[in-house]
């Protein structure tokens, strides 16, 4: 008999260790979460190029020697050119000197002088090759090569950059936690989350390999943040049900293709400004078809049935509306206004207020202005563009007094809770009930809610796993903003520039919508958090905007280059 | 590409404004998470009488019980039951707090957090998922509450009693009450419930009238050598820059003993303007004037005195206990816990014990303020039992309790009644309790606010 009660008080034991065991994985997670997260952004903080010349210029009258920093140099008298030379012949921005795959190339941005190879005028872009001369009016210039050249290979041993292998093995164990506590924190067990774990594994796993070893790719950090907040999100979504986190699962799986793809594309500059029309034609297209063949949930007519499967073209759209807004330096230079830009976003704004997505039109407004002012500098364009937005919002909702109320019930959720403040005082009091470390994988209430798991999704993730993680995942989106203002003037081209920088704010911005918008201090709208929120199509949108960040960086093409 | 380098610092300014919004999103979670994980629909809240989580529609609280374990406030069936009897409620309900949180000092809304088993670190979930509120016993007797309710009737006031020894504080009363289980619905309108939501125990200041003597004697004591000696001759009334002050009866003569056993004003603003305004100011801030302090957390109104650039006139009034100067009932009987204690108080307590869902206990810690030296208190300690023996008498109240005491009687003007204290202690070790009573509009300490710490002593004795 002994025996059997001994069994019993064992398993006691064990159900009594249980919650502790869960609180434990809760506070692990976050705190190796941080770990991967500070790791991946210190390498690439450390494997930066140092801002050393990799040729040079040679004023031939002169012996003057510059130093040519970026991919992308633009020269002339203004001050505001990467390579000034006070010569009163030349035009304000007279040329731009860039390296491609092939080598360094000189292309003439409507001089009105012209740009002359070793004395022979060009016509579009031209080679140069070391020791050839450039004339720019009265100004002759050598390319030479710099002393010490490619001396960024040289690397300091105390600098020492993390191992993107062992950085993805920790992910995958914080994987492997965020299953035990979506398997055991529910009655009965759901052993599924086990198989969950598995196949996600099996994705970071391949994912990486197929990185580093079919494309040479010799960095891996973006991608590992990435692939760590589609777990934790997978992961939250198993509260919802399986179903749900199986279309998370192919999602992601779709999207990783989708940021190999765009990598891919990307690497050929010539391509992309080839194509970049069309992509963006398609966009407009795509909210077009949606206006008219979608259809309305929750008030947005902001989906398209094909068979069984929904998607929501909005979220694609952003990635074609960010390769239209973008371009190389040159392109900067000869078509300096924004008209067919102002076009393309008034089109894509339209179709979202037509589709009363007020939320996307937000996100396209705020991505418009940092595209808008990466490529012109023009503040008043900046704010003519917010006037006038503002003028539409104003006279959109005189039109529509329903969408006021959002706007009314803004700041007093309090006053209506079981009405127009439904949802956001339901979220501050789950996010208020979880605390730091979360009530635990399926155990939240919110979930419940009417987009509970999407819109709502940030209540839902400070509920079920707390503060802290939930600040983590915010950190990691953040800094995908230093990321890409890290690369900037590092990168191959202001193509990529412009668009990691856009790609990066527009993440930021739709995060802080999805997270001040239930919260109350911004009104709310329906917007998804990236990574984390339910859809299929925004977690494939959100990977596509991943790999601009990606691209921008110019550790992300070396290794092709060296091959070639 | 330099240029684009520059214009990316825009980015900033979004991230700038994100972590803006997310340092507000913070605070407010911060000072107001308790409030917003407090709502009836939180269903990670369980009912009482349920077993499992999923309350619905329950307001669901820990216990609040008096120092016998009669329970104050409790939950049950998803509903928020106070006292069966009616006048127990309206005797604690400044003490307990009502359920809109309109008395903002009361337990229920100052100890929210713990009554729900809510802290920020883990929300209101503990270590085990268990979703206990703490049950919170106080230090109060509901008995000796009620007793003091019926002694208000239907003045306004407070009523406190305290055991100086060991800082519980017993009886905790204001009036105009409510039945916070039927609140008045004209109580935002009917003058007679005029201030039912300030406990008048913590939050109300009052003219101190002839009890401010002590402060005035205390100053008097730390500095004139001769204030055992000194004498002032009371001719019924005095005219000083022109502005007369009035006293009881022409007393003739006498030293500060005489004075202040038959509360002569005009001995003691002679004293107070002899003292002078620095001496006077002094002396209170040393004993708790212009400080705010906190009974278990809750926040008490601070005393006020200030002297700068007062006439002779304005000096002398004030040590008489008018003038501008205001005293809360707490500090008044803080003041006497010290006396009685011999120069430090004991800190007075509200809170006896919290016991959250795991059992574990935590009561508040024991702790003194020093408010006047030892030799002050011994002194103060002799002219108050004076007071008693050769005035007030010692059969008017329970036999060997050695009471000390001062009676006061402040005019406020507006051609209302004045304001009735009785303020002091028992001397004997074997009852040591301190107390206060105030009246508004009750005319006589000696008549109206004495009789009813009688009465509380009656029922201790």
């Amino acid at each position: 008999m002994w025996t059997l009660d001994g069994w019993d008080q064992f398993l006691t034991f064990l159900a009594g260790t249980e919650d502790i065991l869960l609180l434990v994985l809760r506070i692990l997670v976050p705190l190796l979460s941080l770990l991967v997260i500070v790791q991946c952004f210190r390498s690439v903080r450390r494997s930066r190029r140092k801002a050393a010349p990799v040729v040079m210029l040679q004023d031939i009258t002169t012996d003057k020697k510059i130093p040519v920093l970026y991919w992308e140099n633009s020269i002339g008298r203004s001050k505001s050119c990467d390579i000034t030379v006070p010569d009163g012949t030349m035009s304000r921005d007279h040329a731009v000197l860039m390296r491609r795959e092939a080598g360094w190339e000189v292309i003439d941005t409507g001089s009105k002088s012209g740009t002359r190879v070793n004395g022979v005028k060009i016509k579009g872009s031209h080679m140069v090759l070391p020791g050839d001369r450039l004339t720019f009016g009265s100004t002759t210039l050598m390319l030479i090569r710099a002393e010490g050249a490619d001396s960024r290979t040289s690397t300091d041993p105390f600098r020492r950059i993390p191992s993107p292998a062992g950085l993805l093995a920790l992910v995958v164990l914080i994987h492997l936690f965020l299953a035990v506590e979506a398997c055991c924190g529910t009655d009965p067990w759901r052993p599924e989350a086990f198989l969950l774990f598995g196949l996600l594994a099996l994705v970071d796993i391949f994912f990486y390999l197929f990185c580093t070893h079919v494309f040479g790719h010799i960095s891996f950090e973006v991608e590992t943040v990435g692939l760590l907040l589609s777990g934790i999100g997978l992961f939250l979504q198993t509260s919802m049900s399986f179903d749900v986190v199986i279309t998370q699962l192919v999602a992601l799986v779709g999207g990783i293709c989708l940021f190999t793809l765009m990598i891919w594309f990307m690497g050929n500059l010539d391509r992309v400004n080839r194509w970049r029309k069309y992509i963006a034609a398609a966009g407009v297209l795509l909210l077009c078809a949606t206006l008219v063949l979608g259809t309305s949930i929750n008030g947005a007519k902001n989906w398209i049935y094909i068979g069984k499967f929904s998607i929501q073209p909005g979220e694609f759209v952003k990635i074609a509306f960010i390769f239209g807004g973008a371009a190389t330096l040159d392109r900067l230079q000869t078509r300096r206004n924004l008209t067919e830009f102002i076009i393309f976003g008034i089109a894509c704004g339209a179709c979202f207020v037509l589709m009363h997505d007020m939320g996307s039109a937000a996100i396209f407004f705020i991505t418009f202005l940092l595209i808008a002012f990466m490529r012109s500098g023009s503040l008043r364009t900046v704010f003519l563009a917010t006037a006038l937005v503002a003028l539409g919002l104003f006279m959109f909702l005189q039109l529509k007094p329903y969408a006021a109320d959002r706007f009314s019930i803004w700041g007093h959720v309090w006053d209506d809770v079981n009405g127009l403040g439904y949802q956001q005082s339901r979220t501050l009091t789950y996010i208020a009930s979880g605390g730091l470390f979360g009530v635990g994988l399926g155990r939240g209430y919110l979930v419940n809610m009417p987009e509970g798991n999407s819109d709502l999704v940030f209540g839902m993730l400070c509920e079920e796993q707390g503060l802290l993680l939930s600040f983590i995942v915010l950190l990691a989106i953040v800094l995908f903003i230093f990321y890409a203002r890290s690369d900037v003037t590092r990168s191959r081209s202001t193509f990529y520039s412009i668009t990691a920088c856009a790609a990066a704010g527009l993440l930021l911005f739709q995060t802080a919508l999805n997270v001040l918008g239930p919260t109350d201090i911004l009104p709310l709208t329906g917007v998804t958090l990236p990574w984390i929120s339910a859809g299929g199509s925004s977690m494939m949108a959100v990977w596509g905007l991943l790999a601009f960040i990606k691209a921008s960086d110019e550790r992300t093409y070396a290794a092709r280059r060296k091959s070639a | 590409m330099r240029t684009q380098g520059w214009r990316s610092l825009t980015l900033y300014i979004l991230t700038g404004l994100f972590i803006l919004g997310m340092g507000v999103f913070a605070f407010r979670l911060g000072t107001q998470g308790a409030s917003w994980a407090m709502q009836p629909y939180n269903r990670h809240l369980k009912t009482e009488g349920g077993t499992t989580q999923g309350g619905g529609e329950a307001v669901w609280a820990g216990t609040i019980v008096d120092r016998d374990g009669t329970v104050l406030v409790e939950s049950d069936d998803g509903e928020r039951h106070y006292n069966e009897d009616s006048s127990v409620r309206e005797a604690t309900v400044h003490t307990v707090g009502d359920l809109n949180g309109s008395i903002s000092t009361g337990i229920q809304l100052q100890y929210r957090a713990q009554l729900l088993g809510y802290n920020a670190l883990t929300g209101v979930s503990g270590v085990t998922n268990n979703t206990e509120g703490s049950t919170i016993a106080l230090t109060i007797d509901s008995d000796l509450c009620e007793t003091a309710l019926q002694g208000l009737g239907s003045y306004k006031g407070a009523v406190m009693l305290m055991n100086y020894k060991t800082g519980e504080i017993l009886c905790k009363v204001s009036t105009p009450t409510f039945d916070p289980e039927n609140i008045p619905s004209d109580i935002e309108t009917n003058d007679a419930y005029k201030g039912a939501y300030y406990d008048r125990t913590l939050s109300v200041t009052y003219a101190p009238g002839s009890t401010f003597k002590i402060f005035t004697s205390a100053s008097a004591i730390e500095h004139l050598t001769d204030w055992g000696t000194r004498t002032y001759s009371c001719m019924g009334k005095e005219i000083i820059n022109g502005n007369t002050i009035t006293c009881m009866s022409q007393h003739g003569e006498l030293d500060i003993r005489e004075g202040l056993a038959v509360s002569c004003n005009i001995y003691f603003a002679d004293l107070a303007i002899d003292l002078g305004a620095g001496n006077m100011t002094e002396t209170c801030n040393e004993m708790g004037f212009n400080r705010s302090w906190d009974l278990d957390g809750i926040p008490v109104q601070a005393s006020h005195l200030d002297l700068n650039g007062a006439t002779d006139d304005q000096i002398g009034w004030a040590g008489i206990g008018q003038y501008t100067t205001e005293v809360t009932p707490y500090h008044m009987m803080l003041t006497m816990n010290a006396i009685a204690n011999g120069s430090s108080a004991v800190t007075p307590h509200i809170i006896q014990s919290i016991t959250d869902a795991n059992g574990s206990v935590s009561q508040p810690d024991e702790s003194r303020i020093t408010l006047l030296t030892s030799d002050t208190a011994a002194q103060l300690n002799d002219l108050l039992r004076n007071d008693v023996v050769s005035d007030y008498g010692d059969g008017n109240f329970p036999s060997g309790m050695q009471v000390c005491g001062k009676t006061g009687t402040a005019e406020v003007g507006g051609g209302k009644e004045d304001t009735a204290w009785f303020v002091g202690y028992c001397q004997n070790p074997d009852t040591p309790y301190a107390f206060v009573a105030v009246v508004e509009e009750g005319g006589f300490g000696r008549s109206v606010a004495m009789p009813i710490i009688v009465s509380l002593l009656q029922q201790l004795a």
